[in-house]
């Protein structure tokens, strides 16, 4: 017998069907990738995290090489995003003329949707022929004695060479989200601190920022995510070497990129095939880790400070 | 227009409205609106809902600026000086004007924070100025017994009426010489308004209060001059006593009769 409430119960019952939906394909991914690197975990235990060395006729795999390359042009593609990501989202909101405001919110939006291997595929033709003509050569004149500033070979290809297509394509989700985020901030709360004599500066620093805060962080995130698993625009970018980057312009190789040129070889061997999941397997707990201690970090900073409303009661 | 007040003492007019339109598009909000309010006093101005009485506060302290499309003709005179001359800096006049708004607004910092807020934009550094300030205001609006022992804690976590009293709090805080409330017991219970209410009663000593209402029994309760606005024009204006139990316009007589 159906009651009044069976619409809302049969909507309730749909929605809660999708959502375990994304709880099941999350455990199933998860599964699978520990099921194919166990033979790997087994076999090399956690000293694969560190050894250096990656030799597949010898099956010797050691996942360092990769770690590094990874996590150095992520954290570089974030330290040249962030500044500029900020910059752009605090224009587009507060600054910008209402005329522009749309053509550049367009702008950014385009950006965000151009194809990983285009940028690949630009960062060649141009950002590697400036660092080989103009960058490395400064560098190599100026600043040869500092370690991490060493010009090695002077190719162009390399980890900055990557870092910085890799900032390119984070550089529209940091801004977007910045924007966004700023855009939800209450004009109440704006208006208070404005009608206090407060300049525009004051309240995006007091005001707006504060409150924007969660959004832009997860704006961060969403970067890093992309960062850390972008492959294409990488593999044709940061030279394809298994050492570990010792400057910013040496050639690297990065977990997803390496997965991209050889993993339709290595399913030949088990135990190599196994070792590159095992590689997947940590750049999942990779961005799993960093989400959680993100979130804990930013609990800590603002405290209860969003776990009430606005206007709070009354 | 409404004269019925005699500027019988110059002296004492703090803020002069002069012909004043505003408009908002091809909307004439405001139409040629004339009034002042004179020092130490409680003004209220009432009206229904859109009848631009919070538009014409908002006038007051140049918050309209913001609002795109937005076109204003006519001059609001403060000590004297037009507040849309060129030469005005809007972040400077403000300082002088505080500004209570109808929802409790305090900013995402501690109770302390909120009220050093003012005191810190406006560049003082002294440590003890600002902490004896805080302290000041948040007795000034009978806060502090409540809050003392948590000034660090989040603004946020006080209750709506203690909100809006830290709002006044921090309003005051830079000391201006002219207090405008855009309803601020709208969203309060019985008991917050009524000390609300008393806390402006006892400011007139120091500001000049400027109060947006709709309310007519809390405005009876602590104007000295009132307003009463209709469609964007100003209907009537007059000492409170005469407005409340003598209106001369119709329209003034209905509203406050019809026991909002």
């Amino acid at each position: 017998m159906f009651t009044l409430k069976y619409k809302d119960d049969l909507f309730k019952f749909i929605l809660s069907v999708f959502v375990l939906s994304i709880i099941l394909i999350f455990s199933v991914s998860v599964i699978i990738v520990l099921y194919y690197s166990y033979p790997s975990i087994i076999r090399y235990g956690i000293s694969f995290l560190w050894t250096k060395e990656w030799n597949p006729p010898k099956e010797v795999f050691g996942a360092l090489t990769f770690i590094a390359g990874t996590f150095i042009v992520t954290f570089l593609a974030l330290l040249f995003a962030i500044p500029f990501s900020f910059g752009i989202g605090i224009f587009l909101q507060e600054y910008c003329p209402f005329f522009l405001r749309g053509i550049f919110t367009v702008i950014v939006e385009m950006l965000a949707g151009i194809p990983s291997v285009v940028f690949g595929v630009w960062g060649v033709l141009t950002v590697v022929p400036w660092l080989r003509e103009s960058v490395e050569p400064f560098f190599n004149a100026h600043f040869s004695n500092i370690p991490f500033l060493k010009v090695e070979e002077n190719i162009g290809y390399g980890i900055l060479a990557a870092s910085i297509i890799v900032a390119f394509m984070i550089l529209p989700i940091i801004s977007s989200i910045t924007k966004d985020s700023l855009a939800s901030v209450p004009k109440l709360a704006k208006d208070g601190a404005l009608a206090m004599g407060a300049t525009k500066l004051d309240v995006i620093k007091d005001v707006s920022l504060p409150y924007a805060l969660n959004g832009i962080y997860g704006g961060i995130i969403l970067g890093f995510g992309r960062a850390v698993g972008e492959t294409i625009a990488v593999v044709l970018l940061i030279g394809n070497q298994a050492v570990v980057p010792k400057s910013l312009f040496s050639v690297g190789y990065t977990i997803s990129s390496l997965l991209a040129n050889t993993f339709t070889f290595a399913v030949i061997s088990p135990i190599y095939a196994s070792a590159e999941v095992e590689l997947a397997l940590v750049l999942l707990l990779t961005s799993l880790i960093v989400n959680i201690i993100g979130r804990n970090i930013l609990n800590r900073v603002i405290g209860g400070r969003f776990s009430r409303s606005q206007f709070g009661g009354g | 227009m409404p004269e019925n007040i005699k500027k019988d003492n110059a002296d004492n007019i703090i803020v002069d409205v002069k012909d004043l339109n505003f408009y908002y598009g091809n909307y004439h909000l405001l139409k040629s609106v004339n009034l002042y309010f004179k020092k130490n006093s409680v003004c209220t101005l009432l009206g229904p809902s859109g009848c631009g009485k919070s538009t014409f506060l908002r006038t007051l302290n140049r918050m309209n600026d913001y609002t795109e499309g937005a076109k204003l003709t006519g001059e609001v005179l403060i000590n004297g000086k037009n507040i849309y001359d060129k030469s005005v800096d809007v972040v400077e006049l403000r300082r002088d004007i505080g500004m209570v708004f109808q929802n409790p607004n305090p900013f995402p910092k501690s109770i302390f924070d909120n009220i050093a807020f003012g005191l810190k934009i406006h560049g003082i550094k002294n440590k003890d100025f600002i902490v004896e300030r805080v302290e000041k205001c948040l007795k000034y609006s009978g806060l502090y017994d409540e809050v003392k022992d948590k000034l660090n804690k989040s603004a946020l976590s006080l209750s709506g009426g203690q909100q809006q009293r830290l709002c006044i709090a921090r309003a005051i805080a830079t000391n201006p010489s002219i207090l405008l409330m855009d309803e601020p017991t709208a969203y309060l219970d019985p008991v917050s308004t009524s000390i609300i209410l008393d806390l402006i009663n006892s400011f007139k000593k120091y500001y000049t209060i400027i109060v947006v209402s709709h309310n007519v029994q809390q405005s009876g309760r602590i104007s000295d001059y009132s307003g009463f606005f209709l469609d964007g024009e100003l209907i009537e204006f007059d000492e409170a006593g005469a407005f409340f139990t003598r209106p001369k316009d119709k329209r003034t007589e209905n509203f406050i009769t019809s026991r909002y």
